[in-house]
């Protein structure tokens, strides 16, 4: 995923799976549902600690929820999206979510609709961007 | 209970990093940004 590389942000994906199962799902191809070529970590979390720890597992179907953390480089949490099961993410959105919260850190607040090359709110000057974004 | 603004809880787990096992922590992506995230069950979608 080089877009979030170019931004100096690292993806990790787990699940309860076992280490044996992430390997065969690493080497299947992508045409026979596998995700070949994933360079990024799959962890197996298979005692379900950090599931339980990040709040994201099911304790009726003992699997996570689609669960996703946007975290610092202070290793504080930014953004928190948790999905039902049969609902699946978009990379163009957690770009989108990266994005924003690294512009926050620039001091600057995002407001609806935000995205890269716009442009976000100086809360010392909120005017400005009003007189110039709001119709 | 939201997660947002509080510190990420540590993790320490074995998993796969291209084709290889591996063992990553939280503690590896210090100074980074992360995105990490949780999916129900392999050769499912994620």
């Amino acid at each position: 995923m080089p877009e979030f590389k170019q931004r100096g942000c690292e993806i990790v994906g787990v699940s309860v799976d076992s280490k044996f199962s992430h390997q065969q799902w690493v080497n299947q191809p992508r045409n026979q549902g596998g995700i070949q070529g994933t360079a990024y970590p799959l962890l197996s979390d298979i005692k379900k600690t950090a599931s339980r720890d990040y709040g994201v597992l099911s304790e009726s179907a003992g699997i996570s929820f689609r669960g996703l953390f946007i975290i610092n480089p202070e290793g504080v949490i930014e953004v928190e999206m948790v999905n039902n099961f049969p609902i699946g993410r978009s990379s163009d959105e957690i770009l989108r979510l990266v994005d924003a919260a690294q512009e926050s850190k620039k001091g600057m607040v995002c407001p609806m609709n935000f995205a890269k090359g716009k442009e976000a709110i100086n809360p010392k000057d909120a005017k400005s961007w009003f007189s110039k974004n709001a119709k | 209970m939201t997660l947002v603004s509080q510190k990420a809880p540590d993790f320490k787990l074995d998993g796969v990093v291209n084709g290889e096992f591996k063992t990553v922590s939280l503690e590896e992506y210090k100074g980074k940004w992360l995105v990490f995230f949780f999916y129900p069950l392999d050769f499912t979608f994620v």
